[in-house]
Parts: C-alpha cells; structure tokens; sequence
C-alpha cells in the first residue's frame, strides 16, 4: 500500500521524528519587563482590545481583532511614533484551523522598537487596507494576494505583483507544491507555442540528481565529447579539446604555450 | 593570464593572403561576436565583470549590443523565469541571422538550484542554445572560454549555407 | 532558420490606443540594460513628461520564500547568497544571525571579527558595484573601468576566503567554516590604503562634472516622509534626512565596539544618494582597519574558535567528529535530519549595503521552517518609483533608477 500523504500540506516533512521529542520554545517574556513597550500597549489597550500581548526575542508581539487593524496602525504611526512598515505578510494555518495569520511588522526610530502586530482572518476573508497608512503597504499587500490569495479592502490596484497577470494558484499556500503544478508546469510552454508544442518539447525534467551517460541529448562525459544525439555505445574516442584547429585559422596566430608567459601574481 | 607575441610579418609576409570566401566570412563572423546583454540575474554580474576592466571582453571583438537588432549572440546569463519566458522569444526572434545562444550558467542550464514552480527548467525549452556553461555562476573566464569555443563553431560551419534548424519545433 | 512559429501577438496589440489625448504609453524593460536586471516600467508620457508610473516586477521571481519552507536550515543558506548577489555574504549573515537570535546562540569573538570584515568588504563590493553601473547608465565609461578594477581586488580577498567570487555562502549558522587565509590581511591592507586615493579619484571624475551634476543635482527628490512612508531604509532613508542605520541603532556583531560616523543629507535627491555611497565606502575602510586591529588582538589572545558550541543546533569540529562517536553521531543527525530550533518566530533586520534587510522565520519545532519571509529593502525602493517617477523627464527615469540601488534578485526573491 502507498504511504499516505496529507493533501492539506504537500511541504517537505522530517522524515523521521523520535515520539518523545518535545519541542521547546523560544523564551516569551511579560511585556511589563520593558517599560517603553509597557506604555505602548497600554496606549493600544485603551483604546482597542488586544487578544495577547508578550515580548519574544527583543520584539513585542500583540495580537489584536482583525477589524481593529487600521486604527491600531493609525494609532502606532500617529502618537506612539512607529512611523513606519517594515514588512508584512501572512501565515498559512488552513490545514490546523482554516486561518490565515497576518502580520505587520513596525518600527519606531525613535525609540529603537519593533512591534510585530498580528490578527488572524478566516480562509476567503479580506484584510482591511493600510495603503492610506503606509504607502509601503500597496506593493506588500499585492504581494500578499499573489501569495496566498488574500484580498485587501480598499486597495488601489489590487493585481498580481509577482507572477504573471495571468497565473492560476497561489504559489505560497501550503496545498501549492514547490515543484508547481500542471497548469505552471506548462505555463511557459502553453503561453508562447501552444497546447500541441506539448509533446515535441516534452515536460520538464525536474530529477536534480538525474545523471544518465547514455543520453547524448543532455549529458557530456569529459574528455569524451560526442555531437548531440549520437548514440553512446561506451568505447568513444577520447576528444581533446582545444581552442584552435589542427590546421591553423585564418589570421589568427597560433598559441604556443611554450612561448607565453603566465602571470601568476594577479595584483601584480 | 598569458602574453604572447604576434608577429604579422612571420607567416605570409605581406599584407596579402589568399583565402576562400568561407573562410574570410567566418573569420569576420567569429572575431566581431555581439553579444546581446541579457543580464538576468546573478550570472548577469559575472558576465558584466567579463566585460570590464580585468577581463576585458573586447579583445576578442566582443562588445556588448542593447539591443537585439544589432547582435549576433545572446548570452543568456541568469535565471529565466516564467514570467520573462516570453520576453526571451520575443528578442530571440528579433536578432538577426546567423544568431547563436550562449546558455550561462546552471539556471539558464537547467533551471540549476531553482527547482520551483516560478523556474523555467532550462532555456533550451524556448530558444535553441549552442553552447551551456555549467557553473553556478561561471567565472568570466568561462564565459571567455566559451565565447571562443563558440568562435571554433562558427569557423567549421559552411559561411553561405543557412543555420540548421536545431532541435524545438 | 526559418522563423519558429509562437503564439505571441505583437506587442503593440497588447496596449489600447483609443485615446483622444496626447498621452504616450512607453514600455521601458524588463530586459533593459539600465534597468539594473529585470525592472519593468509601463510610463505614460506627455511630451517628454512623466505623468504615471507602473513598475511591473516579477521577472526574478524565483520563489524562494517556497525554497526555503521545503529546506533544512542550513541547506538554505546557498540559496540566500542569491538575493542580493552583489554582496552575498551580507545576505547569508542576516539569516545565520535571524537562526541563531532563534535558538539563542552566542557565536565566538573570532567568529565574530571575521565575519565582520566579510559584511564590510560585501559593502565595499556593493558600493563600486553601485557607482560603476550608475556611472556606466549615466555615460561615465571610465569610472565604471575604475570600480570595476577596484571591486575585482575585492573579489580576489573573497575568493581566496572561500573559493567564489560571486556566491560566497561564507557564513555558517553558529560560526564561520574557515579562518581567514594568510594573505587576507596583507592583502586587505594594500587595498585599503590605495582606496582613498581611488575614492578621490572618482570623485574628481565625477564631482564638478557638469553632466554628471545635471542629472543628479534635484532628480529624484525624495522627502523624508515619502521615504519613511514607503518603507525606505539604508542609503535611501539617509539621504532623505533621516540618520537611521541599524549598525548604529540595534548593533549587531562588534559594531558597538567600532567606532564610524553615519553620513547623512537632507536634500534627498540623486547627488545625496551618490554623496551617501561615496562616504559610506570611507566608512567601511575605517571599520575594517579597526577589525584588522581586532583580528590581531584574537590572535594574540589565543581565541581559536570559529563555531558555537551547541551540539544540538550545530556540528561539531571536524576534528571531533573524525575521532569521537558522538559528535559523528549527532553530526550525522544534524545533517540527514536538519537541526530543529525552538517553536517561536523571530524577526531580524541588520543593515545591508542596501538598506534593512530582514528575516522574519516562523518555526514550528520541525527541521524546515513553516514560514520565512524575505524583507527585502530593494522591494520597497523600487515600490517607491510610483510616486517618484512622475513629474520628470525620462533621461531622469535611468539616473533615477540608478540612485536607487536596487537588485532584481531581491526585489523578486
Ligand atoms: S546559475 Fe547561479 S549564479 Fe547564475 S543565475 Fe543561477 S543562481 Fe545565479
């Protein structure tokens, strides 16, 4: 019988993993610990509700409603002084519990601080636009979009950015495999000849460990060159290869090794 | 590096040499290759240094064309991805013949590290290529070694006859 | 040959002209050899103006977020030199330093000042790179011979590091695989003596060049709040006013034990920008001296060690692992499996020659991370054409994109 095989998550998996191994975590820390982001939150707490609040590597991490988004950054940008999106992006969770987690990295030059601030949203939800916010936010949430197929309300242009205008999937869900699938398989193919090109250029060949010194099509030996296509039979010629023919080429002085001089101190 | 001596005067004498016209048309083909700057990526970088001041890519009549029209090879140097596939048919069509493909680098190869969906698995899918470089990324000495090879090529073909439909459609 | 049929329409079908105003549309890319890789701009012209702009990115796009959510930890460090590969090893260290903040290591002081010297001989490279492509786009053939000539000394210390001249892969996660050879610091040494004069002579080439102050002097003006707004960071946030460089703010390595100042302007335009890159280059000349001190000082001191010692996260030496069964053992682990950081995520910006460039890695306990996102400073520069590019002409648009200093590799990742 095959192995079964999640079709939910098609990413690479441990192959192996001991059945007592507990994962430990990454040390969170209360945020009363930093005064400066103390006072941040409750800035934040007074006037939206916050889920979770914690400090983990040097960074606060609050988790707030999703509708909540834009007055929270307009709060952070305007009063707290965290003037500007560095990154933000998504997190696949559909295979755990049908959500996506985003999350939208700030900074405050002022202070030094980063304040990573994260919501989820149900699969097929959109997120609230903060393209008024922050301008870097048109270019990241049209990436987001591109990846993982999450509209954003409110957006100027909301197109693909990365893949082509007329891509089909997702590429960064976690039900996309890395490989591709049929439809970019023959996207390339599809676009420029036509569906009938199909068979005469072949699918691709992805084996990265595919080596085959029977195939003069796409493999050479060293030191035993034969023209493409012809068939291998094991006792080939050895065939030296050198940059001027046997009988001299017209105008051209023939290199002699003998004579020449290597420079071997390139900084010379 | 090597330096050598080329003295005109030793093998014919004067400036005067009887030639075939193949030879002469190949000889001014191979040693006045334009090459089409198609710098995609990393191989891209590697093949701008080949034409700086080290490598010095005009010493072998190799200058760097913009534009398609005006080139003899393209040497595609970096990764092609799906989404530019169709702009390197495009160019590939409006180069003029006798036109030749250098494939640099393992990206143009095969698609090299990049086994993803966003990869084309080797140029040779769209445009004929006459030469691979195997190199992630070739040095410009490579590149150099390969412009000449190419150049060897140019000389076994017959000047008059039309290149030979290569492989793809 | 006879000329291979394909599908593709012309591609003047593609665009409307069933306008009653003069706007012209230019399609300027992706394959433009001032485009600086694979930038494709859609403008829309009246007369020589630019009225809109549409920076169309994708052509690189080789989806290496994916990559990296399929690959063990350390398999993807190779793949990381291939962001910003004009200086690579600044990539690989910002996300050897993002694994490392994950499971909390501490890398060796030795480690340390070798990796120091790796980041700013990358930012040296970076910055020649930079002003001979801006130079060569702008018509200053001969500056771009003379950085060219400079960064191949560079590229010549690197190889001899570790054997690429390109694509380096020099920095491990816990360490660094190799000790610097013995010709490093003599050879760093010549080079760094000789750049001020090369310095200086660029900027006689180029500083009272009334072409080169033509289309560099108020082009490409960019107000601090358009810059913080988009997202700017590095060379393009400085020169908008704003002295803002995470070397100097959250240091990372030994850069709180250096001592550089931070150039900054507040005029924002072009000239600014390439002000910027010319100092930033003496500023990294001033660090690595400073680091040569250091590696001196490690010599003498007698520390040895290039590698962290966390037997769970990292490989032991290889001298152990040829002589003792365990470290063989967990070398072998560590190898077939991956190691396995802590459940968290992290986020980690260090200062590139490009700006902020950041890891944001999710972990879930496995041996490959659930999600790793790229924060590419380039991505945001070239966003910023948008609002940049209208209002000028289109001699401009290449100066423009020039300044900018952007990588198509990590502009797409
Ligand atoms: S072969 Fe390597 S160096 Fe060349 S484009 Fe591909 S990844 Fe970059």
């Amino acid at each position: 019988m095959r192995a079964y095989k999640p079709k939910d998550n098609v990413q690479a998996k441990a192959y192996y993993t001991d059945r007592f191994y507990v994962a430990p975590q990454v040390p969170k820390s209360a945020v009363e610990t930093d005064e400066v982001f103390a006072s941040d939150l409750e800035a934040i707490k007074a006037k939206f509700e916050v889920k979770d609040a914690y400090i983990q590597v040097e960074q606060m991490v609050i988790y707030i409603n999703a509708h909540d988004i834009y007055g929270v950054l307009e709060l952070m940008r305007d009063e707290l002084q965290y003037t500007q999106l560095s990154e933000m992006s998504a997190i696949d969770w559909l295979a755990k519990d049908n959500t996506f987690e985003i999350f939208y990295q700030m900074l405050s030059m002022t202070k030094r601080k980063r304040i990573r601030v994260k919501y989820f949203i149900e699969n097929g939800q959109a997120v609230d636009s903060v393209e008024k916010l922050f301008r870097s936010a048109d270019w990241s949430e049209r990436e987001m979009f591109d990846m993982f197929g999450i509209e954003a309300n409110n957006h100027p242009f909301m197109k693909r950015i990365l893949m082509p205008y007329d891509w089909q999937g997702n590429p960064l869900l976690k039900t996309y495999p890395l490989e591709g699938d049929e439809f970019a398989a023959w996207y390339e193919v599809d676009k420029i000849y036509g569906k009938e090109a199909r068979d005469i250029i072949g699918p691709e060949l992805r084996d990265t460990a595919r080596v085959d010194r029977y195939d003069s099509e796409r493999f050479s030996r060293l030191g035993f060159e034969v023209p493409k296509g012809t068939k291998i039979t094991g006792d080939e010629e050895p065939h030296v290869e050198s940059y001027q023919e046997e009988s001299g080429v017209f105008m051209v002085t023939k290199l002699d090794k003998e004579s020449s001089k290597v420079i071997d101190d390139p900084q010379r | 590096m090597a330096q050598h001596k080329v003295n005109y005067t030793q093998d014919g004498g004067l400036p005067i040499a009887l030639t075939s016209v193949d030879k002469i048309v190949n000889w001014g083909r191979s040693n006045s290759l334009w090459a089409m700057t198609y710098g995609l990526a990393c191989c891209g970088i590697e093949m701008m240094a080949a034409g700086a001041s080290r490598y010095d890519f005009d010493r072998f009549g190799t200058i760097f064309r913009a534009s398609p029209r005006q080139s003899d090879v393209m040497i595609v140097a970096g990764t092609l991805t799906k989404k530019h596939s169709e702009f390197i048919k495009r160019l590939y069509d409006q180069m003029t013949e006798p036109r030749w493909v250098i494939s640099m680098g393992s990206c143009a190869n095969t698609g090299g590290m990049f086994n993803t969906y966003a990869t084309v698995q080797g140029v040779d899918r769209i445009i004929p290529v006459d030469l691979y470089l195997p190199g992630c990324a070739p040095r410009p000495e490579t590149l150099q070694y390969g412009v000449m090879l190419l150049q060897k090529k140019i000389r076994a073909n017959k000047a008059g006859n039309a290149q030979k439909a290569k492989r793809l459609m | 040959m006879a000329q291979v049929k394909n599908r593709l329409t012309p591609f003047f079908e593609n665009i409307t002209f069933d306008r009653d105003d003069n706007e012209l549309v230019l399609n300027f890319g992706p394959q433009h050899p001032s485009a600086h890789g694979q930038l494709r701009l859609m403008l829309h012209l009246q007369q020589e103006q630019i009225v809109k702009a549409h920076p169309d990115i994708g052509y690189l796009h080789r989806g290496m977020e994916k990559m990296a959510e399929n690959m063990i930890y350390n398999e993807f460090m190779p793949t990381t030199d291939r962001m910003d590969y004009i200086a690579s090893s600044s990539n690989n260290y910002g996300f050897a330093l993002a694994v490392e903040k994950l499971i909390g290591l501490e890398v060796p002081r030795r480690a340390k000042v070798i990796r120091m010297f790796l980041l700013e001989i990358n930012r040296l490279m970076s910055h020649l790179f930079w002003l001979a492509t801006t130079a060569l786009d702008i018509g200053a053939m001969t500056v771009f011979l003379f950085a060219f000539r400079e960064r191949e000394y560079l590229m010549d210390i690197i190889e001899g590091y570790c054997g690429a001249r390109l694509t380096h892969a020099a920095i491990r996660i816990g360490g660094v695989p190799l000790d610097i050879q013995d010709s490093f610091l003599g050879q760093l040494r010549v080079f760094l003596d000789k750049l001020p004069q090369n310095i200086k002579d660029y900027e006689d080439l180029l500083d009272s060049n009334r072409i080169w102050l033509m289309r560099m002097e108020e082009v490409g003006t960019i107000s601090t709040e358009m810059a913080l707004s988009w997202g700017c960071t590095g060379p393009m946030l400085r020169a908008s006013g704003v002295a803002w460089d995470i070397r100097k703010e959250e240091p990372y390595e030994l850069y709180d034990e250096v001592e550089f100042n931070v150039p900054f302007s507040d005029k924002g335009d072009n000239f600014a920008r390439y002000r910027i890159y010319m100092e930033e280059m003496r500023e990294s000349a001033k660090i690595l001296y400073q680091c040569i001190e250091m590696y001196e000082k490690c010599e003498k001191d007698g520390q040895t060690e290039l590698m962290a010692h966390a037997p769970k996260y990292i490989s032991a030496p290889k001298l152990d692992i040829m002589t003792q069964n365990y470290s063989l053992m967990q070398h072998f682990v560590l190898v077939t499996q991956g190691m396995r950081p802590p459940v968290g995520e992290v986020y980690v910006a260090t200062e590139s020659p490009k700006g902020e460039l950041g890891f944001y890695i999710n972990s879930q306990g496995g041996p490959y991370p659930y999600r790793l996102k790229l924060r590419a400073p380039s991505f945001w520069h070239t966003g910023i054409l948008t609002d940049l590019l209208p209002g000028h002409y289109i001699p401009d648009v290449v100066s423009i994109i020039g300044t900018t200093n952007i990588v198509f590799g990590e502009v797409d990742r």
